[in-house]
């Protein structure tokens, strides 16, 4: 029946997804860290992002699917 | 970059003989002036200095591109659509809930004005549930006998409704950006349904450094990162008709799967017929190579005799 509290699958999965990624994460936050002390505007961590991101995509798309109806 | 630059330098200054022949020319007049001296040794420094000058040309592509990442946008994964396969056909139940999505939450600013109510009938609803629908639209229809345009309910034959007159009405509701119509997004977008799918659901703060102005907002997945489109999938939304519990990715799923049909409503024929004619083809050409075979077996299996009489 009606679920009060949504769960959105893919929330979940991003967070069982994260250990995979640590190294990622890691780099991403090392990122964050050289970036915080820069004040020329032009720094930015897209890259250990994607990278990141690419990681956890991967993880949780092929077991997506089959949370959803 | 600059380390690529360096080492074309360095590889060019090889390459010069000890004359005043300048840098640049040098390469180009080794090969005319010395083909005759061509040494062993000279060729193979000569490949071996181009081989690394294209290395390293190929690796200064690489830093260029490697900062353009942001603009081609983050690569979207590849979801495991249940209608991809080579005879798998929509999931039509799907496609009912996803124009459920695209009526309560896109249409107020995204047309579909190639879709036509009747397009519904037999593949997401009965022939009563889209009349019923089209009905509730107000159509401004050509000139009546007193010539005077008038409106009046929407018919089956009528295209599913526009939210604005004209793009520049368009624009100007959405601070100059154009909501695009949706009717072949996903055939307009590269690897499509993947990529509105994982644009919808994949909004996320931005990275360190990255700055958003007002009125745009970031998604990873959109070229730039900037897009103008707010998140409009939140859990809960919307309520489903057939009580699917409307998470996010769910509805994602579903409009996905709707926009995949009204961009290729004849997938599931056009699937058949692949498979049928591929099979009969495959079979015409055993046939036909068999027959060519057997005709061109008369002169394959010729033997010609050299007589030779001294």
């Amino acid at each position: 029946m009606a679920d009060e509290e949504l769960v959105d699958p893919k929330n979940y999965l991003e967070e069982r997804c994260k250990p995979k990624c640590v190294k990622f994460w890691i780099e991403y936050g090392k990122c964050v860290d050289r970036v915080k002390d820069d004040e020329t505007g032009h720094k930015h961590c897209t890259g250990q992002y994607f990278d990141y991101w690419s990681c956890i995509d991967t993880c949780v798309a092929p077991k997506l699917f089959e949370k959803l109806k | 970059m600059a380390a690529g630059r360096v080492i074309k330098e360095l590889l060019r200054k090889k390459l010069a003989p000890q004359s005043s022949i300048p840098p640049l020319l040098s390469s180009f007049t080794i090969k005319q002036d010395q083909e005759g001296i061509g040494s062993a040794g000279m060729k193979s420094l000569r490949a071996l200095a181009l081989l690394g000058a294209g290395v390293s040309g190929l690796l200064s592509f690489g830093t260029i591109a490697s900062a353009d990442e942001a603009e081609h946008g983050l690569a979207c994964p590849s979801y495991p659509w249940p209608h991809e396969g080579i005879l798998s056909s929509y999931d039509h139940a799907s496609i009912r809930r996803g124009h459920q999505v695209y009526q309560q939450v896109c249409a107020s600013c995204h047309s579909m004005s190639l879709i036509s109510y009747r397009d519904l009938v037999g593949v997401a609803f009965t022939e009563e549930e889209a009349k019923a629908m089209a009905a509730e639209i107000e159509v401004v229809d050509g000139p009546n006998d007193e010539g005077e345009m008038f409106t009046r309910p929407g018919k089956l034959s009528d295209r599913l409704p526009q939210p604005y007159a004209n793009e520049q009405a368009a624009r100007f509701a959405n601070g100059g950006a154009y909501p695009p119509d949706l009717s072949l997004i996903t055939k307009a977008r590269h690897n499509g349904q993947n990529y509105v799918f994982s644009l919808l659901t994949g909004y996320r703060e931005p990275p360190a450094g990255v700055s958003i102005r007002d009125g745009l907002h970031y998604n990873p997945y959109f070229p730039g990162g900037a897009i103008a489109m707010p998140k409009m999938l939140i859990d809960g939304a919307i309520e489903y008709e057939d009580g699917t519990p409307a998470t996010e990715s769910q509805m994602g799923k579903d409009v996905v799967t709707f926009l995949s049909w009204a961009a290729e409503p004849e997938m599931e024929e056009r699937k058949l017929m692949g498979f049928k004619w591929i099979f009969v083809l495959s079979l015409a050409l055993l046939q036909a190579a068999y027959y060519r075979r057997m005709k061109w077996s008369v002169l394959k299996s010729r033997k010609l005799v050299l007589d030779v009489v001294n």
